[in-house]
């Protein structure tokens, strides 16, 4: 993985580093790998690059292993890592690389924010000017009327996960914000402010993937991916039957349980995908963490910081560790790899054994689950 | 031509979609029947949006979704004032810019 943020190098040079670093990490530099997958959402319209996968597989000598990109809007990285997983299950291939990764900073803001937005409905959301933060400020807007969450609440989430960021070297904004500072801050999609949304990073990571017996070879530490759920849900937020509630989520983890035998009450730390602090909440209850419409209430009792019965979003989430979305779910699983390693230093869970990545991609229209666990 | 604010039923099941989609989202039967909707609606959530994308201008924008009987639509909200449960109506406008062209469609006033 690298520091996520406004970077120097281009989208190739932030791949090919997250990569050789994750690489060198597993202790597999001499391997061959049989298969890479790089999700990316965006590298023909912020970068007048396409094809970037047979690119990283040529910049990092991986060749001739497969390689495709895996392009899931901001799931893509959750989408890759189940690529990979599916294939390594399947026996179809040993040695497999993840890389994720997205350019951001290049373009304008308004450029960018519309170049997102193209993945809502085209004639039913898209053409009305709708962009995802809009998104997040209805959902937002239905969680306070109906469930008596404030700007106090969304506050508290994005101070945690900015404390989190700041004991995070990789995490694009290392610093510290206050609920006060939250509630001043300028008004994105009302009632979401500044500081209820996750900034416009550049960023990559990577993880590699391989059978249990081999990655005993490789050390002494494995990590499991114990289930996997992925689910889709209708495109446009307005035909849900109850647009407050993520359906992609519920099914998606339902079946990342059902694959692990594994329950809500078995996992020790999480990474949720907090694109609006909102999402945070929503999701923690739609996994079945927190009753609906309830979340807020453990985050008032500071359940979900470092030291919490269940420690949320320890990389500092989207809003802190950044969002570049195509590597943002491998760099959800990144983090989740370390701390159930013990390698997250000051932000180590203690005794981290089982965790959960939930990467949510569109508004809510395809989400991916994982778990993974201690192998050893 | 008066444009018509429209859903969609399932011929075969009678389940009403709007957007249209190429098979029925509960049976998967393929025949439609366009019927209107009623005039009026009630908004069940909205945002003003002051980050725009490229081809919107003039912060903040409004949207919203509403309720307009057996179906609900998103779209721009022409009041300063929105509300929860507010009583709108679709109208005829321009939405957007896209490549340069103008693009029109619903977009939802408050009702007196």
């Amino acid at each position: 993985m690298i520091k996520f943020g406004r970077t120097p190098g281009d989208l190739m040079d932030m791949l090919a580093e997250a990569s050789l670093r994750a690489i060198k990490h597993a202790n597999a530099d001499k391997e061959e790998f049989d298969a890479l997958y790089v999700a990316n959402m965006m590298a023909g319209e912020t970068s007048h690059q396409t094809a970037v996968a047979s690119s990283l597989a040529d910049r990092i000598a991986l060749v001739p292993a497969a390689a495709d990109r895996v392009e899931n809007g901001p799931a893509s990285g959750g989408s890759a890592v189940k690529n990979g997983f599916l294939a390594v299950a399947s026996g179809a291939y040993d040695m497999v690389l993840v890389a994720g990764g997205e350019k951001m900073t290049t373009a304008d803001g308004d450029v960018t924010t519309d170049l997102i937005s193209t993945m809502t409905h085209p004639t039913a959301e898209y053409v009305h000017g709708v962009t995802l933060p809009a998104m997040g400020g209805m959902l937002a807007r239905i969680y306070m009327e109906r469930f008596g969450v404030t700007d106090k609440h969304l506050g508290m989430i994005a101070v945690k996960n900015h404390a989190n960021a700041v004991k995070n070297p990789y995490a694009h904004i290392q610093r510290a914000c206050t609920v006060e500072g939250t509630m001043q801050s300028g008004m994105i999609a009302d009632p979401l402010r500044l500081y209820h949304v996750c900034p416009v990073s550049d960023g990559a990571a990577a993880v590699v993937l391989c059978s249990m017996d081999k990655a005993k070879k490789f050390t002494d530490k494995p990590v499991r991916i114990a289930g996997v759920g992925q689910a889709t849900d209708v495109q446009s937020v307005q035909e849900r039957e109850d647009p407050a509630v993520l359906k992609s989520v519920q099914i998606a983890a339902k079946r990342a349980f059902g694959m692990a035998g594994k329950t809500t009450k078995d996992i020790d730390v999480a990474e949720l995908h907090d694109a609006f602090e909102v999402l945070e909440l929503a999701e923690a209850e739609d996994i079945g963490f927190f009753e609906k419409g309830k979340a807020h209430l453990a985050y008032e009792k500071g359940e979900t910081t470092l030291t919490g019965k269940l420690p949320i979003n320890t990389s500092g989430g989207l809003k802190a560790r950044g969002h570049a979305v195509g590597a943002t779910g491998v760099a959800q699983v990144v983090e989740l790899i370390w701390q159930l390693r013990g390698e997250c230093g000051e932000r180590q869970v203690k005794d981290a054994k089982t965790a959960l990545s939930c990467n949510f991609g569109g508004f809510g229209n395809n989400t991916v689950i994982h778990i993974f666990e201690r192998g050893w | 031509m008066e444009q018509k604010f429209v859903a969609y039923k399932c011929k075969s099941c009678g389940k009403v979609m709007k957007p249209k989609h190429d098979r029925c989202l509960k049976c998967k039967a393929t025949e439609f029947e366009e019927f209107e909707l009623p005039k009026e609606g009630k908004l069940v959530t909205y945002t003003k949006l002051y980050a725009l994308p490229a081809g919107i201008e003039m912060p903040p924008l409004t949207l919203g979704i509403a309720e307009f009987g057996s179906a609900k639509a998103l779209g721009q909200i022409l009041t300063d004032n929105p509300k929860i449960g507010m009583k709108v109506k679709p109208v005829w406008g321009k939405l957007r810019v896209l490549n340069g062209k103008d693009i029109f469609g619903f977009r939802f006033e408050a009702v007196e």
